[in-house]
């Protein structure tokens, strides 16, 4: 078993990461004086895995969309009884969240760990699906897909990747469509669990009042050892180009909702982490509070304080999304695309990328005062091949010039998407 | 190190906590304002408050006031405005992180106390108005933030369905105010309103921090002491009266789903009860609500019980196709009269229990956890431990559980219709 400390050289904060005989990754933050536990179990496994094989499958399988978050919902489905009654029994927290590359599991407590780590290490590796309880099933999908559908910031940042993407299938909606989770059954369900929910795929992460050596012998107890099957995930080709430059949709919303986000070239592992932290900065200096173009959108009445930006990626997709509330999105775009040529053209100043970068730093400290953050962070960096503190490390690293080398070679006009939902009567 | 809690009164109605708990890597502070909820004066107060966080006279734009917080590792100040039973609260609220983590050696402490004690006490007005570039941009976000309250369908549901339910008391009203009155606010109404706050307001102060800080206490108390009071007495529980027959409004919107928000109210004082008896009925996910109506009959995606303490009411609400709305109801209903049977099990009962101490045991992980704590606990006029709370719980009996249940009574019923399907 290969167990090894990860410590942040800038917060002296650090993990215990342990490559476990079954093959899961496992991550583990002993943290002080706290009180509650977070802990997730989760597989690499989102709404764009839909086409994949393992060495024992000859040819690729392509399964309807929405088919991941299914199999969320019915994982809580024992063969005797519902997930949730087992953790009542603990007064533990539970939930689950499917997104675009990952399935995760996890729960809260502040009290009886060890008996709820049994409950998810047991039930996430314990399926059971029959016809009658994935009927049941489409039922309640139907109504969440329909509630998601009455979200206008859900569908500006769906309309936007529709903009974006041909053929990636960050495109589709995380829990499908009334019509394709209609086509899911339980074969199907068995299918991907088999493929996916392999613990050579998934990783566990757990922080707060809890005992390293405890939280280990549960997982030699309860985790049965996988063989690596050799999965393969395909997404089909994506050009760089984007689809549309604009989409609009009506719904019933006050002020006009807008995402403006620019279609980026895609990377993986620690090539992408940088990427991360540069257009991190990037976004921040286009447009904090205090930038030239922040105050000319707020003066010009045509933001307020709901304006923020995302660096938006995964396998296969990248992009930052500038997004808010305008009367005249149009406008915001024109402003900020003025905006990008004049930081390309003049370069950043100096003072203001060294204010950012300590902006950035804060934030991160900020994460780790907080036992949820923590273990959802060692999570997300563990699933995109990244370990939890790398990114405080390369954020100092970082400089002016890089940053700068992310506006001008990335955020061009012509791969800049505007997604805008606004109410009948504009 | 274990936590230290501390309050004092710094003036007239101005309480000041401090907890100190040395696992944190973060200081905040929150100042909390009471005031009456009301139709007039609710959209002015947003406004007046709001702008404290926009600029101040020393950092006279937002962008130089962000510009500085900025270079003190990404510090925030913002506003806040929510409901509390027929009160409104307001607040200003900080935080930032430790010195210890400052790459060069910065006193951020002081800095941020300067910065919030300038923004509170030093605003930015001239001639009784604020700044108008400030103003400016507090009242379109207000005017903003009002008309986007459809944005949110199932928190739009609730707001209707509290109009309805506590019609012509404070809890009826929106903390943000209505447009109408939002859009007549003007700098001087604003700034009038703020000094109205300063003057008549219960204000509760909170600073939470890994080490103690006395100059913070004697900054505060230092400031606080310049001004003239004269604050008012709220009542903070106000039990809202049952309706004669059950009131029924509705809406047709542009939606794909329904929302159907049910009202409940209560003559019992039995609080501890009531909120077990709720989170039996729907707080969990193994609550008869989530149990029956969703996972039983598949009506719904969500279907869930909120205690509104403070109006001695319990809101029940789901997202649900037109046609089974009335199946959704009559469940709903049904769910009730079994906890008023009594027929629910002991395990039900210690899941409750059980969900209700998670959530207290857990409290003090986060600085908002603590400020909700205290500040709920001197609402209530009661300062105790979550602990001697979870006592309270526990002493609670099936026969006082199936008594609160009896004593609810339906009051009104807030419907969402889909435009299509509305017969």
């Amino acid at each position: 078993m290969e167990r090894k400390i990860l410590k942040s050289s800038a917060t002296g904060d650090s993990c215990i990461y342990v490559k476990h005989p079954s093959g899961l990754d496992i991550y583990i933050c002993e943290m002080n004086g706290y009180s509650s536990v977070e802990a997730l179990f989760g597989t690499k496994y989102g709404s764009i895995n839909t086409t994949f094989k393992t060495k024992e499958d000859n040819d690729y399988t392509t399964v309807p969309e929405g088919i991941a978050h299914f199999l969320e919902h019915k994982l809580f489905e024992n063969e005797d009884c519902d997930v949730f009654q087992l953790y009542a029994a603990t007064g533990a927290n539970a939930n689950a969240f499917t997104s675009f590359d990952k399935t995760c599991y996890l729960f809260s407590c502040s009290a009886n760990y060890e008996e709820s780590l049994k409950i998810l290490l047991d039930f996430v590796q314990k399926p059971y699906f029959t016809e009658a309880s994935v009927a049941k099933e489409q039922g309640i999908i139907g109504q969440e897909i329909k509630m998601c559908n009455d979200n206008p910031e859900w569908r500006v940042f769906f309309n936007l990747l529709r903009g974006m993407y041909h053929n990636h299938p960050v495109k589709i909606d995380i829990a499908g469509t009334v019509e394709s989770i209609a086509e899911i059954d339980a074969d199907l369900l068995y299918k991907c669990y088999n493929t996916f929910y392999n613990l050579n795929n998934m990783v566990l992460s757990i922080a707060g009042n809890i005992s390293a050596d405890k939280v280990l012998k549960i997982c030699d107890e309860c985790l049965k050892p996988c063989e690596d099957k050799g999965l393969e995930t395909v997404s089909p080709d994506e050009p760089a180009e984007i689809v549309m430059a604009e989409i609009h949709e009506t719904q019933p919303v006050g002020t006009p909702i807008f995402n403006i986000g620019c279609k980026c070239a895609p990377c993986d592992g620690a090539e992408r982490l940088k990427k991360v932290v540069c257009a991190t900065l990037a976004a921040e200096i286009i447009s904090d509070v205090s930038s030239d173009l922040y105050q000319r959108l707020l003066r010009n009445e045509l933001i307020n304080s709901t304006f923020g930006t995302e660096v938006f990626c995964g396998d296969g997709y990248f992009s930052v999304i500038f997004s808010g509330e305008s009367s005249d999105p149009e406008r915001v775009r024109s402003e900020l695309f003025a905006e990008l040529k004049k930081i390309c053209s003049d370069g950043i100043p100096e003072k203001d990328f060294q204010r950012i970068k300590k902006t950035v730093y804060g934030n991160l400290v900020r994460e780790l005062n907080n036992v949820e953050a923590v273990a959802n962070l060692m999570i997300n960096a563990a699933m995109s091949d990244a370990e939890p503190f790398d990114m405080m490390d390369i954020l100092s690293e970082t400089t002016n010039a890089e940053s700068l080398e992310f506006i001008r070679n990335e955020l061009v006009e012509e791969r800049f998407v505007m997604s805008v939902v606004e109410g009948a009567e504009k | 190190m274990p936590m230290k809690y501390n309050r004092n009164e710094l003036a007239d109605g101005i309480g000041f906590s401090t907890v100190i708990d040395g696992k944190f890597k973060t200081n905040s502070i929150s100042v909390r304002f009471i005031t009456q909820l009301d139709e007039q004066n609710s959209a002015a107060n947003v406004v007046g408050i709001g702008a404290l966080s926009v600029s101040s006279a020393k950092f006279r734009t937002l962008a130089a006031l962000n510009e500085r917080m900025s270079e003190l590792y990404g510090a925030s100040l913002s506003s806040g405005a929510s409901k509390r039973g027929d009160l409104q609260i307001l607040s200003i609220n900080s935080s930032w992180i430790n010195n210890r983590y400052a790459l060069d050696g910065e006193d951020i402490t002081a800095e941020m106390l300067d910065l919030v004690c300038g923004c509170i006490f030093e605003p930015n007005v001239n001639n009784g108005r604020f700044d108008e570039e400030s103003f400016k941009i507090t009242k379109k976000d207000l005017l903003d933030h009002i008309e986007a309250e459809i944005n949110d369908k199932r928190g739009f549901a609730i707001s209707r369905a509290s109009e309805t339910a506590f019609e012509g008391e404070g809890a009826g009203f929106s903390c943000y105010g209505e447009r109408e009155t939002a859009e007549k606010v003007t700098s001087a109404s604003a700034c009038s309103a703020y000094r109205k706050i300063l003057e008549t307001a219960q204000i509760e102060i909170f600073y939470v921090a890994p080490e103690e800080n006395e100059s913070v206490g004697e900054k505060l108390k230092a400031e606080f002491s310049k001004l003239s009071r004269c604050p008012a007495k709220y009542e903070f529980n106000v039990p809202s009266p049952v309706k004669q027959s059950v009131e029924r409004v509705s809406d047709e919107l542009d939606v794909n789903q329904c929302k159907m928000v049910m009202t409940f109210k209560t003559d019992s004082d039995d609080t501890y009860a009531i909120k077990l008896m709720s989170m039996i009925f729907g707080g969990t996910p193994v609550s008869k609500l989530f149990m029956n109506v969703r996972e039983k009959l598949s009506l719904c995606y969500y279907c869930a019980c909120r205690n509104i303490a403070s109006k001695s009411a319990l809101m029940v609400d789901c997202g649900v196709e037109r046609g089974n709305i009335e199946k959704a109801e009559k469940e709903i209903q049904f769910q009730l009269d079994e906890i008023r049977n009594g027929n629910f099990t002991n395990e039900e009962l210690d899941s409750a229990l059980l969900s209700i101490e998670n959530a207290l045991s857990g409290v003090g992980d986060t600085h908002s956890s603590y400020v909700s704590w205290y500040f709920e606990r001197f609402c209530e006029g009661r300062i105790i431990t979550p602990e001697q709370q979870s006592e309270l719980y526990r002493t609670v009996t099936r026969e006082r559980i199936i008594e609160a249940a009896k004593s609810v009574k339906t009051d009104s019923i807030y419907i969402m219709y889909n435009k299509e399907a509305k017969e």
